[in-house]
Formats: structure tokens, C-alpha cells, sequence
């Protein structure tokens, strides 16, 4: 018995390791293949704003793809071209628990009609505002792109409507894909800090001079941050804001020109998520230091907010001002300057009382209100809820930039107006040489719109953030840097990684093909057998060609 | 169904070499070993064509569209080695002559089957992606078993005493055509811009013309006597 016992283990043996071999190979091999197209994609933002979730949740990929054509959607991923987007077929999308959305979208935003370019930005908070566990990503259109689309297209749209033979054929010829992204689940970026710059021109003559705020926030928002470059919204008030830096300064290097009030200007991040910036700084300044400018006599705050081409300019105050108060001084001087010097530009104010019940503030000014500081917006835009300050086609145009230098000289010379004490006089105040320089403003937005600048991607060390310090360094003094971190018990903003990500798309045949391909070898290799078993009838006929031949030698 | 594809691609290469051992009696002489043997001289003449070339053939750096015609041909030229080898194992061998012309055409033809497809196979077929090369890299391994058997057949016929007079020319012509097969190919995909499967049909019937054209020269060589 032991004998049979000792053989059986025998044989085991020298068959297992053979065995383990192979699976051992088979399951420790890496697989790494090349992949028909590789590209990059932008995922849709996704953040924690005073608890309040947003956007997407999911990171990871790895599903075949369909267009929206399809019937069935579930599991799968979605890919959609921008002119093709709607919110019906989105909102499809989601409810057949669909394992990503992609949009493409054209390399060129210009070549896209106006009217879809409409629809997406209104789209766009929408987007955001469902919160989802689907995926959503935005690529950029190329050739590969397109073409595994339009393949994509062609098979998905054929599902469902033929006959069991052509199914048959269809599988032999067509190709699907499989999209599968590198990188992990997102999870929430910890400690980041979000960078404020500020910088003050002092005024001439002694102590307890009034100071003048100049406020923009210089980060932008849009349905992807990897994508939202903020021409506009609020590239054009940073470009406004560091101009008239450049010019009080060079006024206040003169001993004549040096004026009697204060100047302190202000770059705030984290202004697109509720003005975070502008929030901690008012608290250091005003509960935990012990002199500040902003503590003492505050002439007013002038925020920047969205200055580009446009005919419109609207002052947003939440109080309408008092008169022989600075603020009106301002008011009045920009309507003068409107009127005379500028006739094509349309200036109103607009008054909003501040509604501490929303969600979000509507303008950076409000911050600034609840501190009981005297404050006001000025921007081509009439609401706060415009689609234009939220979005990914935001970009720079390759208009010229007339109406921001037009805007930015109207406030130039309002500003050095009021400064100066020169609300009497009609002309022009500020001569040749202090003007505003176009070339200046025009190098400022190229520059600014060069590289998204969402408040997810700057942080300290960005070279944004150094830029802008430097820049301001040149012209002001005392420039300080200001950081926001999220409370660590309860976090005002909280935002998540894996916003960019690499996806490749690999061709895959379904399953039933290679079935059938292991039925045509089959029967192959059944004929093969059949002709060498058969070998000897070939020898045969050819030995009897030649023998006759041979036998007339 | 990846691994699935690669079994396909594996099984489309390898059965006919299972098929052709096995059906022509060769596991009969138990010439096992001796096909081993004939494997290694396959890889001992490779690694030496190998340092020949790297030794003395420049890269050539012309431009990345025109087909370096003559260069490929001296390349090619260098694959007489093949010939050398083959005659080798079948020297070694005794035997009639069918049973050293298997023998040697088994052992290079699987020798080169390992050497060159398998880790291609092993490697692409298993990934996600799809691609039809592997499938036509099987049938290519069955494209060169039969060359390999024909190669043998007319090596072993060009080194008879007793081959008759007439019959030299047409051997020496199936040689040259034997060892500059590859060369041809590359021509005609070249000239032609054939895509891949026709080039494999072109491959396939030329195969074809020359081992039917070697056949008909063995049988008539062998059963004149």
C-alpha cells in the first residue's frame, strides 16, 4: 500500500512542478502592451466648499468605450463630442450608471459656433452642481481621437438591429476599444495653501493718512481646472490691477506727484471659492494684528472683477454711497471720466444688498462689507451668476484687448482724480507719459492665459504665484505673501488630486471572435493532418511522372 | 480573452510541427536527440552570422523611404551560412537520405520556431491589445517549416556524387533562390507596397513553387537509380 501511496505522490510531484511553472509564469508576468492611442485627460473638478461636495467623485478607468448612441450604457464609457453634448444625454449617461463620460473637446475653440459655445457655459454649473460617482473627463481632439470615435460611432450605433450573421461578420472586422487610465483613486489633497500677495504704496505727508485698497483675485474657475485659463474672468483684473501698480508708482517715485493717501494692493486666491483669500487676510489684519491699514482710515475698496471687452461697466455696491464720502468721490469721477473722456462706454452702478443666507458671496466687495469696510466691484458684468466667471471657454481671443485698456485708463484716471483732488478739472488728468500702456496690458493676459491658473493647481511655489510677487515687488514696497490653509477640524475647501491623468485607448476584439478564430484553426490544423497523413499519394503521383522517364534511359 | 489568443497563435504555430514529427515516422528512429543537436547547430550558426554582421556591415544612413538595395543583398548573402549549417547536421547524420533531410529540417525549423516567436507571442498575444500580426506571425512559422524541409532537400542533393549533369543547374538556381527568399520578399513588398496578408500569400506560393520544384527533383534523383 505504501508503495502505491509513494507512486501516486510520485507522479503528483513531477507533474506539479511543470504545472507550477506555468501558472506561476502565467500569473506573475506583467502585462504591458501598447496601446492604439495614448492621451491626456482633464478630469472634471471636484471639491469640498464649507462642506457642501461638488462635482465628481470617481477617478479610475477601465471600461470599454460607446458613444451615446448606444442603447446600453451601463458600465461602459461614454464618449461624446462637444458639438454632440447636451444635457438630456448626460443626464442619460448617469442615470444608466455609466462607468465614465469623456467629452471631446476641439483643439481650437474658435472653429466651434457661438451658439454651442453658449449652451456648455450655461451648462457648465449645472454640470457641477449634480454631485456624481461617475467619472467625468475632457480631452482634447486629435486625429487618433476623432477616428477612435468615429469607430466607436459606427459600431455602437449597428448594436442591436442585425441579424445573427452579421453580428457574425461584424465581429471579425470591427474593433472595440478599451479605455483604461493610469493613476489611483482621487483622494483629498491635505494641507494645501492657498497664496495672497499683497503690496502698499505709502502716501506723502506724515501718519494717519487714508488708504485705498485695490483688490483682484488672480485664480480662475472653470468644469475642469486643468482647462480653465480665465481670460477674462479675472485674468483681466489681475492685468488691470498690476498696471495701475506700475503707473501710481512711477506717480508716487515724483516728489510732486507723490499724493496724500495710502495705496495697498492685493492679488487674493481661492477667489473663485467663496473669496478664501480675501476671508483670512481681513481676519489677520483686523482681529489679530495690532496696526494695519486696514484697521485705521480706510478711504475705500475697489475690487476688480472681470474688466475685458465689453461696452458696459457696472459699479456693484451693496450700499449706495453716502455723499462727501470717498466712495462717491469715486462714483462721481468714474462718470465724469465715462462721459466726457469715453462716450462709447455705458456706466451704471448696480446695488445688491449682501445675503448672508446663500451659499457663496456674489462679489469680492461683500467680503470686505461685512467687515464694515467701505467696498465696491467694478465689472463688465451685470450678475454675479454670468456663465462667463465660471468657465472652461474662457480663453484668450484673438480680439484685441481695446476695452480692457479703455477700461483700465477709466479707472486710472478716476483713481488719480480722486487722489489728487482734481474733481474740478474736465480734461485729462494723467498726461503722455503716465498713460496706460497697451503693449504692457496686451503681455499681461498672454501671459496670464498661458497656463490655467484654477486655485487647485497653484500652490506656494507655483511660478505664477513667484511671477506675481516679483512683479510687484518692482513697483511696491513691503510685499508680503499670505497664506490659507483649511482648518483641520472643520475645512472651509478641501481639494482632491488626480485632475490630470494619462488614458489609453487599446483595440479589443470581443470574446466570441476568438472563439471563432479557434474554430477556423481547429479545422486548419484538421486539413494539415489530413494532407501529411495523405503525404504519400503526392510522393506517389510524382514517382510515377518520372518513372516512364527514367525507363526510356 | 487574452491568454485564450495567445493558445490560438501558439497552437496555429506549433501543431504542424507536432503533426509533421509525429506522421513521418521520425518518433520511430527515435531522432528526438538528433533533432536537439540540429537546434543547436541552428543557434551556434546564428550568434556566428550575427557577429559577422555586426562586424562588417556598417548602419547604413541614407535616408528612411529609399530601400537600400544592395546592402540588403549582401546581408542576405551572408544567410549561405544557413546552408553551411544545414549541410553539417546532415553530414553528422547516417541515415538515408529522407531521414537526415527530416531530421535537419525538424530540429532548425523548431529551433527557429522557439528562438523567434515564441517570446513575440508570448509577450504581444497576452495584452489587451488586439492585433493581427501574431496570427500571421503563426502562419509564417508553417511558411518556413516547409521551406526548411525544401532547403534540406536541395542541400542534400547538391552535395550527391551521383547527381547527374543536367540536374545541376536547376539545384544551384533553387539554392540561390532558397537563401535569397527573404530578400525577394522584401522586394516585392517594397516595390509592390503589398499590405500584410498579401505578402504572406506571395510568401506562401513561392514556398510552395520551390518545395514542389525540389520534390519533383528529389523523386527523380533518387528513384533513377
Amino acid at each position: 500500500m505504501f508503495e502505491e501511496a509513494s507512486e501516486v505522490l510520485e507522479n503528483m510531484l513531477k507533474w506539479s512542478v511543470p504545472l507550477s511553472l506555468v501558472l506561476f509564469l502565467v500569473l506573475v508576468c506583467p502585462l504591458r502592451a501598447e496601446a492604439a492611442h495614448e492621451f491626456s485627460v482633464y478630469r472634471m473638478q471636484q471639491y469640498d466648499l464649507q462642506g457642501q461636495t461638488y462635482g465628481s467623485r470617481n477617478a479610475i478607468l477601465n471600461t470599454e468605450a460607446r458613444t451615446v448612441d448606444a442603447e446600453v450604457l451601463s458600465r461602459r464609457c461614454v464618449m461624446v463630442r462637444l458639438a454632440d453634448f447636451s444635457y438630456e444625454k448626460y443626464q442619460k449617461a448617469l442615470r444608466q450608471s455609466a462607468g465614465a463620460v469623456v467629452i471631446i473637446l476641439p483643439q481650437n475653440m474658435s472653429t466651434m459656433p457661438q451658439d454651442i459655445v453658449q449652451q456648455f457655459m450655461e451648462l457648465e454649473p449645472e454640470l457641477l452642481a449634480t454631485e456624481t460617482i461617475v467619472p467625468v473627463y475632457f480631452a482634447l481632439e486629435d486625429e487618433e481621437l476623432l477616428s477612435i470615435y468615429t469607430q466607436t460611432q459606427i459600431s455602437s450605433s449597428s448594436q442591436g438591429s442585425s441579424s445573427a450573421a452579421e453580428v457574425l461578420l461584424h465581429t471579425a472586422t470591427a474593433n472595440g476599444f478599451q479605455m483604461v487610465t493610469s493613476g489611483a483613486q482621487s483622494k483629498a489633497v491635505s494641507d494645501w495653501a492657498i497664496t495672497s500677495l499683497e503690496g502698499r504704496l505709502t502716501g506723502a505727508g506724515g501718519e494717519d493718512l487714508p488708504t485705498i485698497v485695490l483688490v483682484a483675485h488672480y485664480d480662475s474657475f472653470g468644469v475642469a481646472p486643468w482647462l480653465s485659463y480665465g481670460a477674462d474672468s479675472n485674468g483681466s483684473g489681475v492685468a488691470v490691477l498690476l498696471e495701475l501698480a506700475r503707473l501710481f508708482s512711477r506717480l508716487y517715485s515724483y516728489k510732486r506727484t507723490h499724493a496724500g493717501y495710502n495705496l495697498l494692493f492685493f492679488l487674493s486666491g481661492g477667489g473663485k471659492f467663496n473669496y478664501q483669500g480675501t476671508k483670512r487676510w481681513l481676519e489677520d489684519n483686523l482681529d489679530h494684528t495690532d496696526s494695519s491699514l486696514l484697521q485705521d482710515n480706510v478711504a475705500f475698496v475697489l475690487c476688480l472683477d472681470t474688466l475685458g471687452n465689453s461696452d458696459n461697466l457696472h459699479l456693484h455696491v451693496s450700499k449706495p454711497p453716502k455723499e462727501g464720502s470717498p466712495q462717491h468721490a469715486l462714483l462721481r469721477e468714474l462718470e465724469t471720466v465715462a462721459a466726457h473722456q469715453h462716450p462709447d462706454l455705458k456706466f451704471s452702478m448696480v446695488h445688491k444688498k449682501i445675503n448672508l443666507a446663500d451659499d457663496t458671496l456674489a462679489w469680492e466687495h461683500e467680503r470686505f462689507g461685512i467687515r464694515r469696510l467701505p467696498a465696491f466691484t467694478l465689472s463688465h458684468l451685470e450678475s454675479h451668476r454670468s456663465p462667463a466667471r465660471h468657465s472652461i471657454m474662457d480663453m484668450r481671443s484673438v480680439s484685441s484687448l481695446e476695452g480692457l485698456s479703455r477700461n483700465t485708463k477709466v479707472i486710472a484716471e478716476a483713481l488719480a482724480r480722486v487722489i489728487y483732488n482734481l474733481t474740478e478739472k474736465v480734461i485729462a488728468v494723467l498726461r503722455s507719459h503716465q498713460q496706460v500702456q497697451e503693449d504692457q496690458l496686451a503681455s499681461l493676459v498672454d501671459w496670464l492665459t498661458a497656463q490655467p491658473r484654477a486655485a487647485q493647481l497653484l500652490d506656494k511655489d507655483s511660478s505664477i504665484v513667484n511671477t506675481l510677487e516679483y512683479y510687484l515687488s518692482r513697483y511696491l514696497k513691503d510685499v508680503k505673501r499670505h497664506l490659507v490653509r483649511a482648518d483641520k477640524r472643520d475645512p472651509e475647501f478641501v481639494f482632491y488630486d488626480q485632475l490630470k491623468q494619462t488614458m489609453n485607448a487599446y483595440r479589443v476584439k470581443p470574446a466570441i471572435f476568438d472563439l471563432l478564430l479557434a474554430v477556423c484553426i481547429a479545422s486548419y490544423l484538421g486539413v494539415l493532418y489530413l494532407a501529411v497523413q495523405n503525404f504519400g499519394l503526392l510522393y506517389g503521383f510524382l514517382r510515377r511522372v518520372t518513372a516512364p522517364r527514367v525507363k526510356q534511359h | 480573452m487574452t491568454l485564450f489568443h495567445f493558445g490560438n497563435c501558439f497552437s496555429l504555430a506549433y501543431f504542424p510541427y507536432f503533426i509533421t514529427y509525429k506522421c513521418s515516422g521520425l518518433s520511430e528512429y527515435n531522432a528526438f536527440w538528433r533533432c536537439v543537436q540540429a537546434g543547436a547547430t541552428y543557434l551556434f550558426v546564428q550568434l556566428c552570422k550575427m557577429l559577422f554582421l555586426a562586424t562588417f556591415f556598417p548602419t547604413w544612413e541614407g535616408g528612411a523611404g529609399v530601400y537600400d538595395f544592395v546592402g540588403e543583398f549582401m546581408k542576405a548573402t551572408v544567410d549561405l551560412a544557413d546552408l553551411l549549417g544545414l549541410h553539417l547536421v546532415m553530414s553528422r547524420n547516417a541515415g538515408k537520405g529522407e531521414y537526415k533531410i527530416m531530421v535537419a529540417a525538424m530540429g532548425w525549423a523548431t529551433a527557429e520556431l522557439i528562438m523567434s516567436r515564441c517570446i513575440p507571442l508570448w509577450v504581444g498575444a497576452r495584452g489587451i491589445e488586439f492585433d493581427w500580426k501574431y496570427i500571421q506571425m503563426s502562419f509564417d512559422s508553417n511558411i518556413s517549416l516547409v521551406h526548411y524541409i525544401a532547403m534540406a532537400a536541395v542541400v542534400w542533393m547538391f552535395t550527391r556524387y551521383d547527381l547527374p549533369k543536367s540536374f545541376r543547374l536547376p539545384v544551384t538556381i533553387l539554392l540561390g533562390l532558397c537563401v535569397y527568399k527573404g530578400f525577394l520578399m522584401e522586394l516585392f513588398v517594397h516595390v509592390f507596397l503589398l499590405g500584410s496578408w498579401t505578402a504572406l500569400l506571395v510568401k506562401a506560393v513561392l514556398t510552395g513553387a520551390i518545395s514542389l520544384c525540389s520534390l519533383f527533383l528529389f523523386v527523380t534523383l533518387v528513384h533513377s537509380n
